[in-house]
């Protein structure tokens, strides 16, 4: 098993103070080159899932496994390599940086990895090229259009080749020829290269690109009429 | 050698701007207060360094800008007290009569010396040229002009300068002492003997008459005492007094005292300049640099999110903090010179200088702008960190 989250709960506070719980009681188990999608109505917890099961945020209950290793018991500095290095994300709005150019925004990757410039540059740029961005590379992202931004952001997340991307709602600011060339490339790094991918998505066509699909109803899992199939 | 651009990441243009105001702030206050505290220990150094006798009756505020007459008898008197090294006869006016007198340390004055006897103050044993030379024994109609009186009058060595209806040719420009021999026009002794002779109709007619048993050589304002090494000088001053009747001595550790009691109130002032301009210039870059670090938060979240760890992302923000702050604090400095060399030169046409940006004053704003936005980044670093990446992306969203 690539990841598994056992029992993992999330409880916000709301705007008037009071617990809102977001996940409860979570599992899920993710194996290498599988290609997942949850799916389920706004505010399911959804992205609160991606976010536990990238270490984005912790959980108030349960776990998280990666490999053989509980990383919710990790401290706060041993979590920056297993996020640096075998998690790649891919978020809705992009999240580039944009005092960076498109280039920069992919080579980030690769720093906070100890991984030098100089050996991840041609990596940054083939990828680039594949996605066909190349051309924007000095160009920051409020110079690029959405489906750019996407495809900047997607090179991001691959450049170290990181056996799990987590994608959230990854087309969902963009049109349907963006989106089909982001959905392609997601189903292409599961086949190509066994990385397991977890896509939160409200697209009916994108899930039915997975493998098997998880349906979140207010922060359960829902089991009813068989989740495992998309 | 890293680029200034590689420090100073994009979009940072306002937060520099805003350190440069704050700094500026901070310097123009300080360089204020700098200029004030020179001209305070300029005049106390002075008074320190010699002790100045003047006719009986009159008091330094007075008497010895015009008035006083010390003759050269008790000139001689003075000479022969144990302890006494030299005495310069000195001729002192006010360059303009109308003037009010007492406010000695800020008015034009001329000053007649006698370039045989060597310098009485032990402070200022040479006065700076900054162009041309001092005065020689044997001058005549010859002047050397402080910097502020030459300044304001546009003139340097060569020039001509006309003084109570007679000409001086310019023969030097001493350096900027930033206290009172900068307003100084410095003459032969018996030059001034004769300006003062030209000035005062009492004198004229004293001269005229006959002049009794008076000579050229006891019209003397004042005199300017040194005493030998090792001897204290309030106790020489004390026993000039008591030695030489008919004079008036200033005692140089109490007339010090008299001129820190004097400018106490421009201490408190500048005190009050400093801590304003610490808390304006303070506030200002602290409040810059943490705004510009929590702008950013969702960078950091996003940073956080693709392995940076703490102390990855502290040296990167401290990086770029010392990068904004730098910049923005010689920005700052350049624009409070600027401004304070365009004021400075407006009041110098009335021989004023209202700031001194000294070197010291430089670099503690340089230092104070580097370590106070360090501590600013730090402190918004720390707090930012203490968030899950999760978190910081959606607050900076």
């Amino acid at each position: 098993m690539l990841i598994r989250a056992v029992g993992v709960s999330k409880t916000y506070r709301g705007p008037d103070g009071q617990p809102v719980s977001a996940l409860e009681g979570v599992d899920v188990e993710v194996k290498p080159g599988e290609f997942v999608a949850v799916a389920g109505p706004s505010g399911c917890g959804k992205s609160t899932l991606l976010n536990l099961l990238g270490l984005l945020e912790p959980p108030d209950r349960g776990e998280i496994w990666f490999d053989d290793v509980c990383v919710t018991r990790l401290s706060r500095r041993a979590q920056c390599p297993v996020r640096g290095r075998s998690i790649g994300y891919v978020f809705q709005s992009f999240l580039l940086i944009s005092g960076l150019t498109a280039l920069d925004n992919v080579l980030l990757a690769a720093r906070y990895v100890g991984r030098p410039r100089r050996e991840a540059l041609p990596v940054a740029e083939a990828l680039m090229e594949r996605l066909g961005v190349a051309h924007r590379r000095a160009h920051y992202p409020a110079q690029l259009s959405g489906g750019e931004q996407q495809r900047v952001a997607y090179c991001r997340a691959v450049l170290n080749a990181p056996p799990l991307v987590l994608a959230d709602e990854p087309t969902g600011n963009l049109d349907e020829g963006h989106a089909a060339v982001i959905l392609a490339e997601l189903r292409e790094l599961c086949r190509a290269r066994g990385a397991a991918v977890i896509l939160v998505t409200h697209r009916a066509d994108a899930a039915a690109l997975a493998d098997r699909a998880l349906r979140l109803r207010a922060g359960r899992l829902d089991t009813r009429g068989g989740a495992e199939s998309p | 050698m890293v680029s200034l651009g590689r420090l100073l990441p994009r979009g940072y243009l306002f937060t520099v701007l805003g350190i440069a105001v704050g700094v500026g702030g901070l310097v123009a206050l300080g360089a204020m207060a700098e200029r004030i505290t020179r001209f305070i220990d300029g005049g106390d150094r002075f008074v320190l360094g010699q002790i100045s006798v003047a006719g009986e009756g009159m008091g330094m505020g007075t008497g010895f800008t015009a008035g006083g007459l010390l003759r050269a008898s008790r000139i001689e008197a003075i000479r022969r007290v144990a302890g006494v090294a030299t005495v310069q006869p000195q001729v002192m006016l006010p360059l303009n009569p109308t003037t009010s007198q007492f406010l000695t340390l800020t008015q034009e004055l001329i000053l007649g010396l006698d370039p045989a006897v060597p310098m009485s103050n032990r402070q200022y044993r040479e006065l700076p040229v900054r162009s041309g030379r001092f005065l020689r024994a044997g001058d005549r109609g010859v002047a050397v002009l402080g910097s502020d009186f030459a300044a304001s009058r546009r003139l340097g060595t060569g020039s001509r300068l006309d003084l109570g209806r007679k000409s001086f040719e310019v023969v030097g420009v001493l350096d900027k002492t930033l206290t009172a021999p900068d307003r100084f026009a410095i003459v032969p002794l018996d030059d001034a003997r004769e300006l003062w002779l030209r000035r005062d109709p009492l004198l004229v007619q004293v001269f005229a008459g006959g002049a009794g048993t008076m000579s050229r050589a006891d019209l003397n304002t004042g005199a300017a005492v040194s005493w030998i090494d090792g001897a204290d000088p309030d106790a020489v001053a004390r026993r000039i007094q008591a030695e030489v009747p008919g004079v008036n001595v200033t005692i140089p550790g109490e007339l010090s005292r008299l001129l820190r009691e004097s400018t106490a109130f421009f201490s408190a002032l500048l005190f009050g300049i400093g801590a304003l301009g610490l808390v304006i210039g303070g506030l200002s870059l602290s409040n810059t640099v943490s705004a510009a670090v929590f702008e950013r938060i969702r960078d950091f979240g996003i940073k956080r999110a693709l392995g940076a760890t703490d102390l990855q992302l502290l040296r990167e923000i401290l990086g770029e903090a010392l990068g904004v702050s730098v910049t923005g604090g010689v920005v700052g400095i350049g624009l409070a010179a600027a401004i304070g060399a365009l004021v400075n030169l407006r009041v110098l046409r009335q021989g004023q200088q209202l700031f001194l940006f000294s070197p010291r004053l430089l670099a503690f704003a340089l230092v104070f702008s580097v370590v106070l936005g360090a501590l600013a980044a730090t402190y918004a670093t720390v707090r930012i960190v203490r968030l899950s990446p999760a978190e910081a992306i959606r607050r900076g969203a």
